[in-house]
């Protein structure tokens, strides 16, 4: 198996085709470069930070074996937000995790409990809250506002039709607003 | 006023509505509040959802890379037919050489063998393969081989036996087989070029 020295300065098109003829360090520069995209789509999906750095590390492996069948029709960063999500809706049915939130670790258990009282309190109830969703909802609403991704790109990467993002989109930011509706309706 | 924009406040939001529809989204909203107030609510919970990742808890960058370098499995090797496939298309100029050069041969040991027969070294046998009218043309021919290379003798044998088309089919043969090969032959190499040119350079 080959494994030349990484290109410092490559396109992702080059960096995909030489990993898919097996170049480890090609494809090890793509996961440099997507690393933080897919531990936070998949952190957002399962809301424990080292449960997505595994999960995301999963999905590279995924992406790994399925690289000879990428083609690059769609953007490799949606190809492997595909994976990631995949995999952590799978995770999320095996373990029937429909989120139990009262269970999940704080984000920062380290804190104080002054900086957790004031910080953080609004940060753990939007993740609870986002946790709370539907899985299905949950990863368009990912995609969409930590993930910046078009409504088309979001369709691609789930294979669902636009019109379906729209209405998961609008049935997740429903349930954040009156979930969250003390911070929102209150600005 | 015209009327409520609610159902497309969130394409406006996210920045998916172009051209007509975007326009009339936003002249409504210069003109009601509430559905400015309805954007504003949209506006405040995607600044609600972008608190940070715990940063401070993530295995580092290039720990992470090597974590999952060390994970990825060997690939399996590509199916039989691919690997064959590819061996093939290696061998496709030497081929289409060996073709040529067969080609050529052929012409060239008909050619010999036309020319034995009508100058008598076959017999009997001249008689029974060859057309009485062709033998005194080809004498002529015969007399210019010293100076003619393997080529001209297939060609002037192809010739002898060329009874269909304009030039025979024994001329047509000569010429398109050579130059089915020479197609092929550049079509392969303009293929190699086009594939060398896209593959992926380092450094």
């Amino acid at each position: 198996m080959k494994d030349s020295a990484a290109p410092l300065v490559a396109t992702e098109r080059d960096l995909i085709a030489l990993a898919q003829q097996g170049d480890r360090a090609s494809f090890s520069e793509l996961v440099r470069r997507h690393r933080e995209g897919v531990v936070n789509v998949v952190y957002r999906m399962c809301g424990d930070a080292s449960l997505a750095e595994d999960a995301a590390q999963e999905a590279f492996i995924r992406a790994w074996q399925h690289l000879p069948t990428y083609r690059p029709r769609s953007p490799f960063r949606n190809w492997v937000y595909r994976i990631a999500t995949n995999g952590a809706l799978d995770a999320l049915r095996r373990e029937k995790k429909t989120v139990d939130i009262d269970t999940l670790p704080l984000v920062h258990p380290g804190a104080g409990p002054e900086a957790a009282a004031e910080g953080n309190e609004r940060a753990e109830r939007v993740r609870r809250a986002v946790l709370a969703l539907p899985p299905a909802s949950r990863v368009v609403l990912v995609l969409r506002e930590y993930e910046g991704l078009s409504y088309r790109e979001i369709a691609d990467s789930l294979e669902i039709p636009v019109g379906t993002v729209m209405s998961r989109l609008n049935y997740a930011r429903t349930r954040l607003r009156e979930a969250l509706a003390p911070y929102v309706e209150g600005q | 006023m015209t009327e409520h924009v609610t159902a497309w406040l969130e394409a406006y939001h996210d920045g998916e509505l172009q051209g007509r529809r975007s326009r009339q989204v936003e002249a409504h909203l210069a003109d009601c509040a509430a559905c400015r107030a309805e954007l504003e609510k949209l506006r405040v919970l995607a600044a609600l959802l972008q608190e940070p990742p715990p940063a401070g808890g993530l295995t580092p960058p290039e720990r992470f890379v090597a974590q999952v370098g060390l994970r990825l499995p060997r690939r399996p090797d590509r199916p039989a037919w691919q690997r064959a496939l590819k061996v093939g298309w290696q061998l496709t100029p030497l081929g289409l050489l060996g073709a040529w050069a067969f080609a050529q041969s052929a012409f060239a040991a008909a050619g010999v063998l036309l020319a034995a027969l009508q100058l008598g070294l076959g017999g009997d046998l001249a008689a029974g393969l060859l057309p009485a009218s062709q033998s005194g043309s080809l004498l002529g021919e015969l007399s210019g081989l010293s100076s003619a290379g393997l080529n001209d003798l297939g060609s002037m044998a192809l010739r002898t036996l060329g009874h269909g088309g304009p030039l025979g089919w024994g001329v047509t043969l000569s010429l398109a087989i050579p130059a089915v090969i020479g197609l092929l032959y550049w079509s392969w190499l303009a293929t190699w070029w086009v594939r060398q040119r896209r593959r992926p350079k380092v450094n």
